[in-house]
């Protein structure tokens, strides 16, 4: 086996996003106070609030389960938390610290989702799966959702060892194919009477981001002619509330400018399994030019058809490029972008090229 | 200056040997540093008659404490460091070892003691407790052993550990020694490649002495055993060998130890 030697995500942050589905409204972070910045510091703008218990080398060597137990008595008194999750870190994981010991001593178990995972647990999704895990043991989720949950992160984390950035030792970063170029290319598909098939095939919040580029080639569609196919991961009956909530708030937002879904391949949390449906539909009856965005790879339709992938991040973008689609977009970050209180589809790069290139 | 840091399976010695070594040397005038790297800080209690203040507690009060505030005079002015460490169950050990000697000599300058001893707890556990040899704190390792099988076989287990780090050992010490099971310890000895530098028999008087917190140098100079120890001592000061060790499989070593019982 070999080993990836790019950064790859971390099991303590999906650990927290997980958390943050499950509507906990404080995670506390049993590590020193820099572990996962960056996904803490999100997501607080989602209005979860985010602390560490700040450990220090005399934490580490002489052990801090009694200040882990302070700062969830104090973070119980500042906040009053409905909800806590509660995450390990390298360091308090490897010297053995006793999450649950310390929530019980602070008198706070029974309101505590503990989760015991390092940034060396593994994949990314073993931190969800452990929050799911112990979600379920407190009674918060019923054992059919979390062995859905379970199943689609085993499959999505397959995907990822199969087709995402999992699958080669080292990728490079590139930036991805020119907006503008793309946007021109959209357009002549439309003018000259063509079909474009859009993918929505995102995971949770980012679906406020890709869900911009069916408003744009909606109304590209309207100014230039041709046919626009819409398959969207948008179930509003499948997942936890908030991340259903979010199919829901999408699909108004459709309804009010126009867009209509020809065919729901999901829920907004299946992106493995509703991109087997979306490839099954597109492979049935191919369109002049498929864009696919979110987790384009779940969708493997390159080489099948013309197809445009759209994603985040220089390295998955390289990525698809390497698989074979034909041409790659990368987004702004979708969850730096999604992420925050008031959701709302947001505005993106390859639909600002669309829309201004359609003005033209 | 000379270093060296005692190793050994848990409870055959170590502490002993270290605080009376270090005892008979500075009776004999010379300038010894003992440095106890053991959490439960019993390294230095018998020259001392009592627990100093620790290293890593100190550290942990006011960051950067004065080397006065750790490091005392004991019996025959000895100078005695406990590094310390958690309380048992909780935290890491080993990673307070490495943090707590990198602090020792960053601020006390070990090279002016004729002969610095590390008495390190039991086995190589973990990284940490390999600092002292991985980091070149120490320039050999002494190997404690008596002469029973679970304890060779610790002992084989250090040199095997000592071999991947690629650190020197300089000798064996032989505590509780018998006159029946010195050929065991004679065999591991050539087989790993490393000396006996003494042996100490296994002796009442040093368990008495114990219960009062003293060395045998302390509490009865004149005695056969104090004479012993001395010698003992001075072998570890003028030993000038040290080698990789080599290891044995555990076959051969069931073999060695079985064979005329
Ligand atoms: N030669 C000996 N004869 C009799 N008793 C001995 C001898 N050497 C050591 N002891 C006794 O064995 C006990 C354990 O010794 P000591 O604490 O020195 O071992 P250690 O190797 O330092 O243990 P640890 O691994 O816990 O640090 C003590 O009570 C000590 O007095
Ligand atoms: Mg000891």
């Amino acid at each position: 086996m070999s080993v990836i030697i790019h950064p790859r995500p971390s099991p303590v942050a999906a650990a927290m996003y997980t958390l943050r589905d499950l509507d906990a409204d404080t995670i506390v972070l049993h590590g020193p106070s820099g572990c996962c910045f960056r996904p803490a510091r999100l997501l607080e703008r989602d209005g979860v609030r985010v602390v560490t218990s700040a450990l220090l080398e005399d934490d580490l060597v002489f052990g801090s389960e009694g200040k882990l137990s302070k700062v969830l008595k104090r973070v119980d008194e500042m906040f009053s938390p409905r909800l806590i999750g509660l995450v390990g870190s390298c360091a308090s994981m490897i010297i053995g610290e006793d999450l649950k010991k310390a929530a019980r001593d602070a008198g706070l178990l029974n309101k505590t989702i503990c989760c015991n995972v390092h940034g060396g647990s593994g994949d990314n999704t073993v931190g969800a799966i452990a929050v799911l895990r112990e979600a379920r043991e407190m009674g918060l989720i019923s054992d059919e959702e979390f062995n859905r949950q379970r199943f689609m992160l085993e499959r999505a984390t397959r995907l990822e060892r199969e087709r995402g950035t999992a699958r080669s030792e080292y990728i490079e970063n590139w930036p991805g194919d020119r907006p503008k170029e793309i946007a021109k290319k959209l357009i002549e598909t439309f003018a000259s009477g063509g079909e474009v098939a859009f993918v929505l095939n995102a995971k949770k919040e980012t679906s406020f981001l890709y869900a911009d580029l069916a408003l744009a080639l909606a109304s590209a569609r309207r100014r230039f002619g041709g046919s626009l196919r819409v398959l969207a991961n948008l179930d509003p009956k499948v997942g936890l509330p908030r991340v259903r909530s979010y199919s829901v708030k999408i699909l108004e937002e459709f309804e009010a400018e126009g867009v209509v879904v020809d065919s729901i391949t999901g829920g907004i949390d299946e992106y493995p399994i509703s991109g087997e449906r979306a490839k099954e539909l597109l492979v049935r009856d191919p369109p002049d030019l498929a864009v696919i965005s979110g987790i384009p790879h779940a969708v493997a339709v390159e080489g099948v058809m013309k197809t445009v992938a759209v994603s985040v991040g220089s390295r998955a973008v390289s990525n698809l490029k390497s698989l074979g689609y034909d041409y790659v977009v990368a987004e702004r970050d979708a969850h730096q972008v999604s992420l925050g209180e008031k959701k709302q589809i947001r505005r993106s790069i390859l639909g600002q090229a669309l829309r201004e290139e359609a003005a033209h | 200056m000379k270093s060296v840091a005692f190793y050994g399976k848990g409870g055959i010695g170590k502490s002993t040997l270290a605080s009376n070594i270090a005892a008979a040397l500075g009776a004999d005038g010379l300038k010894i540093l003992l440095v106890g790297c053991d959490p439960k800080a019993d390294s230095t209690i018998n020259l001392l008659g009592r627990r100093p203040p620790q290293l890593l507690e100190l550290m942990k009060q006011e960051k950067r404490p004065d080397p006065s505030k750790f490091i005392e005079e004991g019996f025959a002015g000895v100078a005695c460091v406990e590094i310390g460490g958690p309380e048992p169950g909780v935290g890491c050990a080993g990673r307070g070892l490495i943090v707590g000697i990198r602090y020792l000599t960053e601020v006390f300058d070990i090279r002016r003691f004729d002969l610095v001893i590390f008495d390190v707890p039991a086995d190589i556990v973990c990284g940490g407790l390999a600092v002292v040899m991985k980091e070149g704190y120490s320039e050999s390792a002494l190997i404690v052993t008596s002469d029973e099988f679970m304890s060779l076989y610790a002992a084989n287990n250090l040199c095997r550990g000592f071999r991947s780090l690629g650190a020197r050992v300089g000798g064996v010490l032989y505590n509780r020694s018998t006159t029946g099971g010195r050929r065991y310890v004679g065999r591991f000895s050539s087989r790993v490649g490393v000396p006996i530098l003494g042996d100490v028999p296994l002796s009442e008087e040093l368990i008495r002495a114990d219960r009062a917190r003293k060395t045998i140098i302390e509490s009865s100079p004149a005695s056969n055993l104090s004479g012993i120890i001395s010698s003992v001592a001075k072998s570890v000061y003028l030993n000038s060998f040290s080698c990789v060790p080599n290891w044995i499989q555990i076959e051969e070593l069931e073999e060695m130890c079985a064979g005329d019982s």
